[in-house]
């Protein structure tokens, strides 16, 4: 018969239709909420989910995986009495990576000898070329610039981000990526007891 | 922060008694007309590159752009709002996005979708690609990303809302005096150096200094 499979494609229809309500009444009896909370957002994300399976944007989001990458940011440490640590030491090895030359990088010279300080004046990205491969957080020798998860920056104007734009704390850093935070603290953890263990080798 | 937010959305700025609050509600017309767009642009159905795929998924029931009544895709430019320019800009495009430009009525809105339509992205020193459609178009929202993704598009797409909730009906260029096409773009010519016509006598004035010098 002509026309089965296409009976057989609206009861597929019918059924994400129906599961839907049954869904949304059996989370009601259990007196849990399935809209706008990061429980029914899981749930509607994970492989068990039944009906309705639409993201309402603005209100919930989907759950970010740590590799989730965006535009790229730089991290520093938070210091005594709030001072801001800059980790970047503006060696200009992210602008050379960048695929689309989006990096630009003013250093710091020290105004009496002239000499070059391993800290930025400036950091400039320009966030409409930048095209999200992270090869600057991947070749980065000092962990200065990383990814970022937040994608809600569109703005009416073109977006370069200045160095006071970029700076985000290493706080943040760890709450987006936990455990990439974690094996990079160790791995410098060890790196300095081994510099430390040498030392006294030395001595 | 509370006024912040409701700078320049064209209050009406009248307080109503207290015993009548339930009762009477005063709204403008800046406000209604407003509400009425801001729930009902319709993009121009068409896509340029990689950026298009993620606009299909923004409009799938996944991410449903059709909440915010931004679901009909017109494949006419009469009939659209608001013209998503996803993707790469080619040089032997733009002529064609140009004219899909101009033939769309007023209010007309563009924006940028990804590093590739903003500002011509990792493409931005290419031969044949524009760097950027706001050399040519006037463009009312940038989306960053590489695509941006659906959820990052629909970010955008509530940035456009939030501009057209600010615009005045005395003030918007399409109902200005004198002025019936204002917005009208040239066509560029297409050539190895594509000319934007609008810019000709600047160009035309720097080749006579040029030609003067040597």
């Amino acid at each position: 018969m002509y026309g089965k499979g296409i009976l057989k494609g609206l009861g597929v229809t019918l059924k994400r239709f129906a599961d839907t309500y049954l869904d949304d009444i059996s989370w009601w009896l259990q007196g849990r909420k399935r809209y706008y909370t990061q429980e029914g957002i899981a749930h509607r994300s994970s492989k068990n989910t039944r009906g309705i399976f639409t993201v309402q944007y603005p209100e919930e989001q989907l759950i970010q995986p740590e590799e989730f990458r965006y535009v790229p940011f730089l991290v520093y440490n938070e210091g005594a009495e709030g001072k801001k640590e800059v980790r970047c030491t503006s060696c200009g090895i992210c602008a050379k990576v960048c695929p689309p030359q989006c990096i630009w990088i003013v250093r710091t010279n020290d105004p009496n000898t002239g000499k070059p300080v391993p800290e930025p004046k400036n950091f400039y990205i320009d966030m409409d070329i930048c095209m999200n491969c992270g090869f600057c957080a991947e070749y980065c020798p000092f962990d200065a610039i990383k990814m970022d998860h937040d994608f809600a920056i569109a703005s009416y104007g073109r977006n370069v981000y200045n160095l006071e734009k970029l700076l985000k704390p290493a706080s943040y850093y760890a709450e987006i990526r936990p455990l990439n935070y974690v094996k990079e603290e160790d791995a410098r953890k060890a790196k300095e007891a081994a510099k430390a263990a040498k030392a006294e080798a030395a001595a | 922060m509370e006024e912040n937010k409701y700078e320049g959305l064209n209050l009406p700025n009248y307080n109503i008694p207290e015993d009548i609050q339930n009762v009477v509600s005063v709204t403008t017309i800046d406000r209604l007309y407003n509400w009425g767009r801001r729930w009902s642009v319709w993009p121009l159905m068409f896509g340029l590159a990689c950026c298009a795929i993620e606009m299909i998924a923004a409009q799938a029931s996944r991410y449903d752009m059709a909440r915010f009544g931004m679901e009909v895709m017109r494949p006419t430019p009469r009939q659209a709002d608001m013209m998503l320019v996803s993707g790469t800009v080619t040089k032997k495009m733009l002529p064609s996005i140009i004219r899909l430009y101009n033939q769309m009525p007023e209010p007309k809105y563009v924006v940028a979708m990804g590093a590739c339509a903003s500002s011509g992205g990792p493409f931005k020193e290419g031969y044949n690609v524009v760097a950027g459609i706001d050399k040519f178009l006037p463009v009312d929202v940038y989306i960053p990303g590489c695509p941006p993704t659906p959820q990052a598009l629909i970010a955008g797409m509530i940035k456009l809302q939030e501009k057209i909730d600010k615009q005045s009906i005395k003030k918007v260029r399409w109902y200005e005096k004198g002025k019936v096409d204002s917005n009208y773009v040239p066509m560029p010519i297409l050539g190895p150096d594509l000319i934007d016509v609008r810019r000709s006598a600047e160009f035309e004035a720097a080749a006579v200094k040029k030609e003067g010098v040597a």
